[in-house]
């Protein structure tokens, strides 16, 4: 199956210059955990999720993610995401972005995705934006594929 | 890629009745749910005629996804707005005794001046892959009224055409920033710019008004199936034959979609205006708000008829 047939076809993303606050804004109100970063010309030049903003924001994040407790972290986090509110999200996003073209198959976006443990894959036509792939939406295709069969 | 702006999008709840009584108890006998807005209804009727789509504008709460998914379902590409009040919804009643529908339109929620700032930064964006705009419908609470007007302006900078279909005073600042075309809304009014669209004479006055203002192409509904269509240099009548109309809601939106269609596929004046009457035929004959395949609209197009002035004095 094509990409474009299994993806969400939406383009929600945020241009590399707005502001954290804006990025943190679109997460929350989309009920989203990260969202590919474009160009004015809604080319894909990175990947941002609310990883890499706590990473951003607390350097020694490996080590909270071991720990029992963040507490102590908690206000350092808070002081640092209002510190940085402001600044632009193309200093906090991962600039290795990895995408998928509309043409491409489920198995190579299982691949990706698993492989580099991420979430979300951009869908990309001459590297625009054009949608989004999860290993959910995998997932559910490869369960109708098995029932399918089965009938 | 056709977008299309739906600044105030609703969740329409259709009720099927059989021979409504005001003032009574009525039974509902079907309940259909369907994401709905004039900018929706042409990105659906687009999406139907095989061709790519992205839907624009401002949704709220769980009826702005069930609207998002919904057209995400049916292949349009979105990307709204989430805002915090919820999208409205608006109640059709169909009553299948008398033929007739009966809508119940809520005003809509209210945007705040943040909402605005992200959606323009996503119109920015969405431009650039786009190559014409359809902005249409009324707006919601907290939206200027000139909000059409700077959404040209911005569609033009990127050098993107645009399609104004709206009512009121927004209509009229949209007007000012010469969309390339232009159609009053005028179902609540029957009016636009103090002429009474109430025969064909006044509909080409009202035409001809608004080509004067700038628009390339007016459009100008004058009765059930009937458009005038006027250029700097044309004029056009044009109507639909078939006898038996179904369904009117949502064929002035399909009527857009076709001019967006034929309009982008380098179409001529006569077969745009052919293509167009034909999308709105397709659908008016179909119960459910939109036809599926271009099939349909092609099929339609033996009813189409249309007739150009060719000398202006003829009227």
């Amino acid at each position: 199956m094509k990409i474009k047939d299994l993806m969400i076809r939406d383009v929600t993303s945020i241009m590399n210059d707005c502001k954290l606050v804006d990025l943190i804004q679109i997460l929350s109100r989309h009920k989203i955990t990260g969202v590919p970063v474009v160009n004015h010309n809604q080319e894909v030049i990175g990947f941002i999720s609310q990883h890499d903003v706590i990473k951003a924001a607390l350097p020694n994040y490996l080590e909270i993610i071991n720990s029992s407790s963040i507490f102590s972290e908690f206000i350092q986090l808070s002081k640092r995401l209002q510190e940085y509110s402001e600044h632009p999200v193309e200093e906090f996003m991962n600039k290795k972005v990895l995408t998928i073209e509309e043409e491409d198959n489920e198995v190579l976006a299982a691949s990706l995705l698993i492989q580099n443990k991420i979430q979300r894959l951009p869908v990309v036509r001459e590297n625009k934006l054009v949608g989004i792939v999860t290993l959910t939406d995998i997932c559910r295709i490869l369960v109708e594929k098995t029932e399918n069969k089965e009938k | 890629m056709i977008a299309t702006v739906t600044l105030n999008p609703t969740l329409d709840v259709i009720l099927e009745v059989n021979g409504l009584k005001l003032n009574h108890y009525n039974k509902v006998y079907n309940t259909q749910t369907t994401a709905g807005g004039k900018g929706i209804n042409v990105s659906k009727a687009v999406r139907a005629c095989g061709r790519e789509t992205i839907a624009l504008g401002f949704v709220g709460g769980n009826r702005g996804i069930t609207v998002e998914e919904e057209l995400r379902r049916l292949g349009i590409t979105t990307n709204f707005w989430h805002i915090g009040e919820n999208t409205r919804s608006n109640i059709i009643i169909r009553d299948t005794k008398s033929g007739e529908h009966t809508l119940l339109s809520e005003p809509g929620p209210r945007v705040t001046e943040y909402d605005l700032k992200m959606f323009h930064s996503a119109f920015y964006r969405v431009i650039s892959q786009s190559c014409l705009v359809i902005l249409s419908g009324s707006l919601p609470l907290g939206v200027p009224e000139e909000i059409y007007a700077y959404l040209i302006a911005t569609a033009q900078e990127g050098g993107v055409k645009t399609i104004l279909n709206t009512s009121g005073v927004q209509f009229s600042k949209g007007l000012e920033r010469k969309p390339f075309l232009a159609s009053p809304d005028i179902r609540e009014t029957n009016q636009f710019g103090g002429i009474l669209i109430d025969r064909e004479k006044n509909a080409i006055k009202a035409a001809e008004k608004i080509v004067q203002k700038g628009a390339e192409i007016a459009v100008v509904s004058l009765e059930e199936q009937k458009d005038i269509i006027a250029t700097r240099d044309e004029l056009w009548f044009a109507e639909t034959t078939y006898p038996k109309i179904v369904n009117l809601i949502g064929a002035g939106d399909a009527l857009i979609a076709g001019f967006a269609i034929a309009l982008t596929e380098g179409k001529n004046l006569k077969e745009t205006i052919e293509f167009a009457m034909a999308c709105a035929l397709a659908s008016a004959l179909r119960e459910e708000e939109e036809f599926s395949s271009r099939e349909e609209v092609e099929k339609c197009r033996r009813w189409v008829k249309v007739k150009k002035y060719e000398n202006r004095m003829e009227r």
